[in-house]
């Protein structure tokens, strides 16, 4: 035999036990995968739209237009985000695992936490770049919506601004487009990341795509109705034991999207709480921590 | 001799089946050791698990009982991958990517990065001959090509042992061979190749040592020199034997009390007879 001839080859390289750049590896690849799905398109449908309710004249006042313009176009980023986190993320591990890549990424060196992270990082990639271009769009619209109008108020008057006209272009700004407008695209952004999380958890043991979405979807519409069911079942009962754990149980299991409702305040014109915001983050990422942790202890002995 | 590079222990895999208590003994107390060095061969029908037994080892799979450990690290310890490359039964891949990207992919998930993950590219697409396809995605690639960058890709972080799952199945002559080719090249370079296959005659000339599988429990394991052989008996293959020869030879036979001719004819596959030996035996067994 010629093993006397030959050299054994050197033991590898030692690997980190840990290691940040093959999430990041994993996280870019899933970015490529989703731009190469095409996903990206769906951004010139939403360009479409909103030169649609742009440039249609359905309201009767300036600022009742712009009023409109920006909740259609931000309650439009608000649905794309979570509704693109559902099903993009409940598409990709079980792809993962009809080509067998799964197979080959989970037999090299890499943890299965990491494949889990980097999906998830992959896909909020994909929502966040989408919606930063979005509300730059929207933005842009809205701030140009907003000069024509007052540049229409201020040519209605001959020589001297009256105080109508400046009541009048108030009005025009106060509905017009507002810093603020950003925390209502990060509110959007982070609901989408929980809702990722929750359908990660999910894909990890559903076997199809459809059950994950269709839960993934019940979660987040059962997760607006918090206050709902505390209230409900706080009346209903005498507060007995089981429907206290009932209660705790759901609180649990369900997160709670309503931590996200603010923004739709913010697209109206209310002014932001900072209160809000923090919450809103650190609740985020308490869920996030959870979901992820929760989906590794189902992936971590799942077998292939 | 030094650490074995693939140690198997008495390992047991079971899969209960759907809900009712079915259970189906996939890998029945199966034990081996691939050498460091060796090209070892796992033989055996569909079903006869193999492919499990190399996810145990790769730790995508947990074994019901017994172990493995590979270069000595328990399988599904991030080491234990660090030193094997895998290529499972009908790779797929990122069909989006090219051969390029794929290795790239693969190559940074082990922690390669700059010029010495690009030299390294370079090295295996020249290895597995895909050089002209390297920027074409894997969408056209025919299914001998997808074998061959599934090659590479398991080599991207020079591991110590490549694990190849039916690594010739599906392919035309012309890809066995070259695959094949790889494989002996593979050895030569100091690999340790433990592959599975349940054609006998395209891995028999490649394997050092083979085990035959069949129904999870490993039925006889050697050199195939040693497989083959039937001591009692001695096969002798001549060249341009006349008639009058063969007939010289059959009247000394007869002459002999103990000596018999019971086969007489051109030489083929062996190992593949002694396959259906056993699977017959097996058979047998059973209906007894
Ligand atoms: N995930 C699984 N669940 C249930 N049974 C399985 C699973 N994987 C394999 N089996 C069964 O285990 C046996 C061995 O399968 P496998 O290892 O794939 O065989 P081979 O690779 O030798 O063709 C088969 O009977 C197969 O049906
Ligand atoms: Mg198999």
């Amino acid at each position: 035999m010629s093993e006397s001839t030959t050299t054994l080859r050197a033991p590898a390289r030692e690997v980190p036990l840990f290691s940040i750049r093959r999430v990041w590896t994993l996280a870019i690849s899933t970015l490529t995968q989703l731009v190469r799905m095409k996903t990206f398109y769906f951004l010139f449908a939403f360009a479409v739209l909103l030169l649609a309710i742009g440039n249609f004249n359905f309201a009767s006042s300036p600022a009742q237009a712009l009023s409109t313009v920006k909740k259609v176009s931000f309650g439009a980023m608000d649905l794309f985000a979570w509704l693109f986190a559902i099903v993009a993320t409940a598409l990709l591990i079980p792809r993962d695992l009809e080509d067998r890549t799964l197979y080959t990424i989970l037999s090299k060196p890499v943890r299965r936490i990491e494949y889990l992270l980097g999906k998830l990082c992959g896909v909020l990639i994909v929502i966040g770049i989408s919606l930063s271009v979005m509300f730059v769009v929207c933005a842009g619209m809205i701030q140009w919506k907003e000069a024509g109008y007052i540049a229409e108020e201020i040519g209605t008057t001959e020589n001297q601004i009256t105080e109508e006209t400046r009541q009048a272009i108030l009005l025009i700004q106060k509905n017009g487009f507002h810093p603020e407008l950003a925390i209502a695209t990060l509110a959007s952004f982070m609901k989408a990341a929980v809702v990722a999380s929750v359908t990660i958890l999910l894909s990890t043991f559903a076997s199809s795509s459809l059950f994950t979405i269709i839960i993934s979807v019940l979660v987040f519409l059962v997760g607006h109705a918090h206050t709902m069911a505390t209230n409900f079942w706080l009346a209903e009962s005498d507060n007995s034991i089981v429907v206290q754990m009932l209660l705790k149980l759901f609180k649990i299991v369900i997160p709670n999207f309503q931590i996200f409702s603010f923004s739709e305040g913010i697209v109206q014109g209310a002014t932001v709480m900072p209160a809000a915001i923090w919450q809103m983050a650190g609740l985020t990422g308490a869920y996030l921590v959870v979901f992820m942790l929760l989906s590794l202890l189902t992936f971590v002995d799942k077998e292939f | 001799m030094s650490e074995p590079a693939v140690e198997v222990s008495n390992l047991t895999k079971v899969f209960s089946t759907g809900l009712s208590k079915n259970y189906v003994v996939a890998v029945d107390n199966l034990s081996f050791e691939v050498a460091a060095g060796e090209v070892y061969g796992l033989i055996g029908p569909n079903g006869s698990g193999k492919s499990t037994t190399m996810k145990v080892v790769l730790g995508l799979m947990a074994a019901s009982k017994g172990s493995a450990k590979v270069f000595g690290y328990e399988s599904g310890d991030i080491r234990a991958r660090n030193e094997i490359g895998f290529l499972p039964e009908n790779p797929y891949f990122y069909k989006h990517l090219s051969g390029e990207e794929t290795l790239k992919f693969y190559g940074k998930l082990c922690g390669l990065k700059g010029s010495e993950l690009k030299d390294r590219i370079a090295e295996l697409l020249k290895l597995v001959d895909l050089e002209g396809a390297a920027k074409r995605r894997l969408g056209g690639y025919s299914k001998g090509m997808l074998q061959r960058i599934g090659l590479a890709q398991t080599l991207i972080q020079n591991p110590r042992l490549v694990i190849l799952d039916e690594p010739t199945a599906g392919v035309d002559p012309v890809g066995s061979r070259q695959i094949r080719d790889l494989i002996l090249k593979l050895k030569e370079d100091g690999y340790t190749v433990f592959l599975c296959s349940h054609l006998l005659e395209q891995v028999q000339e490649v394997c050092d040592r083979v085990g035959i599988i069949f129904k999870g429990r490993m039925r006889r394991e050697g050199t195939l020199d040693e497989l083959i052989r039937i001591e009692s008996q001695t096969a002798m293959t001549l060249e341009n034997a006349s008639p009058e020869l063969i007939s010289k030879i059959h009247d000394l036979i007869s002459s002999d009390d103990a000596a018999k001719v019971i086969e007489e004819g051109h030489p083929r596959t062996t190992l593949e007879r002694l396959f259906i030996q056993i699977a017959d035996q097996n058979r047998k067994e059973e209906s007894a």
